[in-house]
């Protein structure tokens, strides 16, 4: 007589090793120990994503913890199968759009001849960079003028490019986040990326790239 | 190619998405036109000074705010843990089951139980035969009109019982299925009586 002996594994896996995928569906029945674990893995990604779109540092972790509580009401229209960090970026990208289009509406936002007015200000302001001193508010100054400069990038422009430039995403994943063809997305992206590097091109001159 | 053509491969190039022959003509047209070459190191670099850029950082506690915004806006309801709980439909099928085991339990018994009681005296349930059916249609119906003002107006007064047939049913795959049954055998194979 043969004895057949399952063997099972009583250890459940740590929540920290589960997948994206495999949170989510936890997060569907509910689990919120599964939702704060999504929250923790993404929430410097979509904050800094939002924060860069919008060139509002304060106002960028109340739109990600916008896009947080979504993500929880909204939890069952997640399709398993999908990449989830595609349907949060989804979900984040269209946050920020209606919150820049927001802005706009209520006249409470820079005007792009303001952000021109403001980068050539902050191109003039610059210190000399052979003076070697104050390297750290020179360093401040030029992260400043390099995020007015992809907030005066046109929204349709800006929201591709730092989904591709600065979250690093693949083409084919922002066109899903945005709708649109991946050969709109790659247009999309060229158009972005000479407009950033004109309004960057008296900084880069004083910097003596070229 | 031109500078126009060099400049539309600037994008490919810094993505890495040149074929071999493109990007080989493209650095050789780098190294004989300053304008192209400058063109592309300004771009190079103001996308390394995008990228370079600090990162926002959520402030402490970030989680425990969403986690709590997150319950406000969801129904008390929609936060159970397993929404769609497994125990309704379970719990649905074994109600079923004992009612119709209830049922098979009486017909097996061949009886009718009738609560024979009078006033308020509350008796034992008497086990009675029930009447031979004789084919023709019987009149309770009938009956209960034509004596509709003798029905004693008592809760406990079961005289003149109605009797509701009901056609068995047998769970399949956990729906609800009518058993068909050959013409041949007896209507109290293929009904349960309840009387009351």
């Amino acid at each position: 007589m043969q004895t057949l002996v399952l063997e099972h594994d009583p250890t459940p896996v740590p929540i920290v090793r589960l997948s994206d995928e495999d949170l989510m569906g936890r997060v569907a029945e509910g689990e919120e120990r599964a939702f704060t674990e999504i929250v923790r893995r993404y929430q410097g990604r979509v904050t800094n994503l939002v924060s860069r779109v919008l060139n509002d540092r304060e106002a960028s972790e109340d739109l990600a913890q916008e896009v947080f509580v979504r993500v929880f009401v909204h939890r069952r229209n997640y399709r398993r199968g999908s990449k989830f960090s595609t349907w949060l970026f989804t979900i984040a990208a269209n946050l920020a759009k209606n919150e820049i289009r927001r802005r706009v509406r209520r006249k409470n936002w820079f005007s792009l001849d303001a952000l021109q007015e403001m980068l050539g200000d902050s191109t003039i302001h610059l210190a000399d960079p052979t003076e070697g001193k104050e390297q750290s508010l020179q360093r401040e100054q030029l992260q400043q003028a390099v995020g007015r400069a992809i907030a005066a990038v046109p929204e349709k422009y800006r929201l591709a490019l730092v989904l591709r430039d600065i979250e690093g995403f693949a083409y084919e994943e922002i066109g899903v986040m945005l709708s649109i063809p991946g050969g709109t997305v790659r247009s999309r992206i060229n158009r972005a990326r000479g407009i950033l590097k004109r309004k960057l091109t008296p900084l880069l001159r004083r910097e003596g790239v070229s | 190619m031109n500078c126009r053509q060099a400049r539309a491969l600037f994008g490919p190039y810094w993505d890495d998405e040149l074929t071999q022959a493109e990007r080989e003509w493209l650095e050789a047209h780098f190294g004989s036109c300053a304008g192209c070459r400058r063109d592309y190191e300004e771009l190079t670099r103001s996308l390394e000074w995008m990228s370079e850029l600090p990162r926002a950082e959520v402030t402490p506690g970030f989680a425990d705010r969403v986690l709590a915004q997150a319950r406000r806006r969801t129904p008390a309801t929609d936060r159970v843990p397993g929404a769609s709980p497994r125990w309704i439909p379970v719990t649905a099928a074994a109600a079923l089951l004992a009612v119709l085991g209830g049922m098979v339990l009486q017909w097996g018994t061949g009886v009718q139980l009738v609560h024979h009681s009078a006033g308020t005296t509350l008796d034992q349930p008497v086990a009675i035969q029930p009447e031979p059916v004789h084919g023709t249609k019987q009149a309770p119906v009938s009956g209960l009109v034509a004596g509709a003002t003798e029905i004693p107006d008592s809760l406990f007064d079961h005289a003149d019982d109605v009797e509701f047939i009901l056609d068995p049913v047998t769970l399949r795959k956990g729906r609800a299925h009518t058993v068909v049954r050959g013409p041949t055998e007896t209507p109290r194979t293929e009904q349960a009586v309840i009387t009351f």
